[in-house]
């Protein structure tokens, strides 16, 4: 399931899909308060646009493209955003993402800092979830090397 | 007496007009001359400049900005949102999804007539909706006959376009016109499911390889057409000399 | 208006259960691959219909984009799968 398919049609309109996929899943991220999306669904629809590559283009050419350490690194850095915006919420003497407190750091009142920080979240957890399925596909399709 | 004078006095004033008639159309084509010259030069600077090495970054930069423009559009289409805040966030993704797939929307594209073409894919379509509405009416009338008269075959035949662009829109307009379906492509030969005579007939008769190849400029043919889009200037000049 | 969506909707229901016969019964598994892809395509419609139905097309033609895309790359996917003939 690794190697790339020879057919011409599948190549050439994957390889032309993918960057309107992408916008499109940042976009379900991005407005994740006006309509359905969030966090998980965009960071779904990222994934699948990286698996869509693997399985036209061959595993090799899209490990060129994003590789296992970096799929590694963007989980964290998904986790990362996710704790670190509520730890920074608990340093500036709230709870633990209690957002209204992020109007100390940031000039905005605390409805739309309660906003911001919920986009913060969702755009963590959209790398996260993607890095996780590009991760868990590539390992179960080369058996776990 | 004065008829023979005022026919004389005729003659003369056309002379002279035909003569500055002549002078002008001298005039105009050197000009044209000393335009088409500086064109053809600058289009060949374009060429060989695609084709050096050191040109790669600035087609990556081209490449990555021509991205970067559609992804806006569409970004802008579907969020139908234009504050500050949204739109500013409409170019950070953007540049994102740019600098990591900038490479897979223009692949192998020749930057010299990217807008002629894009032009001649719009005009295009009307043409491939039309083919479609044509074609639906009549696998309708075959489906709905009692004796249901089709006729399923294969046919291969081989295609004289060159890129896997001109292939896959070849291939996409076949499928969407109902009666035929692309089955494969092997090294340029496409093989297509065809459901009756009639769709067979009009799929070899090549009309829709023509069309896809003017869209792309890759035909072996020369094309009127093509002429006189690329040098509108002497249809222009031409007209007034005559 | 409503009405007329309504109606084209319970048509297209009816023919996904027609699409849903060679989905069960299909001899081969690339048979039953055919007729999934062929619902998928019809459920883009019906949840088309139901955005105009409700009157909110902007939350519904997302809803749809994404499973389009996902249709997409699902039939590619099990049909690479099927390819290799079942090994992954």
């Amino acid at each position: 399931m690794t190697r790339a398919t020879d057919d011409v049609i599948i190549k050439t309109v994957s390889r032309i899909f993918t960057p309107f996929i992408q916008i499109f899943a940042l976009y379900v991220i991005m407005h994740g308060h006006h309509s359905p999306g969030g966090g998980f669904q965009g960071g779904v629809i990222l994934g699948a646009s990286f698996i869509l590559l693997v399985i036209t283009q061959g595993l090799d050419r899209t490990r060129r493209r994003f590789s296992q350490k970096l799929g590694t690194i963007f989980c964290s850095i998904g986790l990362l955003i996710y704790s670190g915006i509520g730890i920074l919420c608990l340093i500036l003497g709230g709870n633990y993402l209690d957002y209204g407190k992020l109007n100390k750091i940031l000039p905005v009142i605390a409805a739309e800092a309660r906003s911001l920080g919920i986009l913060g979240i969702e755009i963590g957890v959209g790398i996260g979830v993607m890095a996780v399925m590009y991760s868990i596909f590539s390992d179960i399709v080369t058996g776990g090397e | 007496m004065e008829v023979t004078l005022l026919v004389h006095a005729t003659d003369q004033a056309f002379e002279i007009i035909e003569n500055a008639r002549r002078q002008a159309v001298e005039l105009l084509n050197s000009t044209v001359g000393l335009a088409a010259e500086e064109q053809r030069w600058l289009e060949e600077k374009r060429i060989r400049a695609l084709f050096t090495g050191a040109q790669a970054v600035k087609t990556r930069r081209l490449n990555f900005l021509g991205t970067f423009f559609i992804l806006f559009f569409v970004w802008c289409i579907l969020s139908g949102h234009f504050d500050a805040f949204h739109l500013s966030l409409g170019v950070i993704c953007c540049g994102l999804v740019a600098h990591m797939s900038h490479d897979l929307l223009f692949a192998n594209v020749r930057f010299v007539d990217m807008r002629t073409i894009a032009k001649r894919f719009i005009a295009y379509i009307p043409w491939l909706l039309e083919q479609i509405v044509l074609a639906n009416i009549h696998v309708a009338g075959l489906a709905l006959n009692p004796k249901m008269p089709i006729d399923p075959k294969i046919i291969r035949f081989k295609t004289k376009l060159e890129s896997d662009v001109s292939w896959v829109t070849l291939a996409n307009s076949i499928t969407l016109t109902p009666g035929t379906i692309t089955v494969d492509i092997k090294e340029g030969e496409f093989f297509v499911h065809a459901l009756s005579k009639k769709v067979a007939r009009d799929l070899l008769s090549g009309e829709m390889e023509d069309r896809v190849a003017h869209i792309y400029m890759e035909a072996d043919h020369i094309y009127i057409q093509d002429v006189l889009d690329m040098a509108h200037i002497y249809g222009l000049f031409r007209g007034i000399g005559g | 208006m409503e009405k007329f969506f309504l109606g084209i909707g319970i048509g297209l229901c009816f023919l996904v259960l027609l699409c849903l016969y060679r989905g069960i019964f299909g001899p081969t598994v690339l048979n039953r691959l055919a007729g999934i892809s062929a619902i998928g395509t019809k459920t883009l419609v019906i949840l088309l219909l139901m955005g105009f139905i409700y009157d909110r097309v902007d939350m519904f033609m997302d809803i749809s984009m994404v499973y389009a895309i996902l249709n997409f790359i699902g039939t590619l996917a099990v049909a690479k799968y099927l390819e290799t003939k079942g090994e992954v």
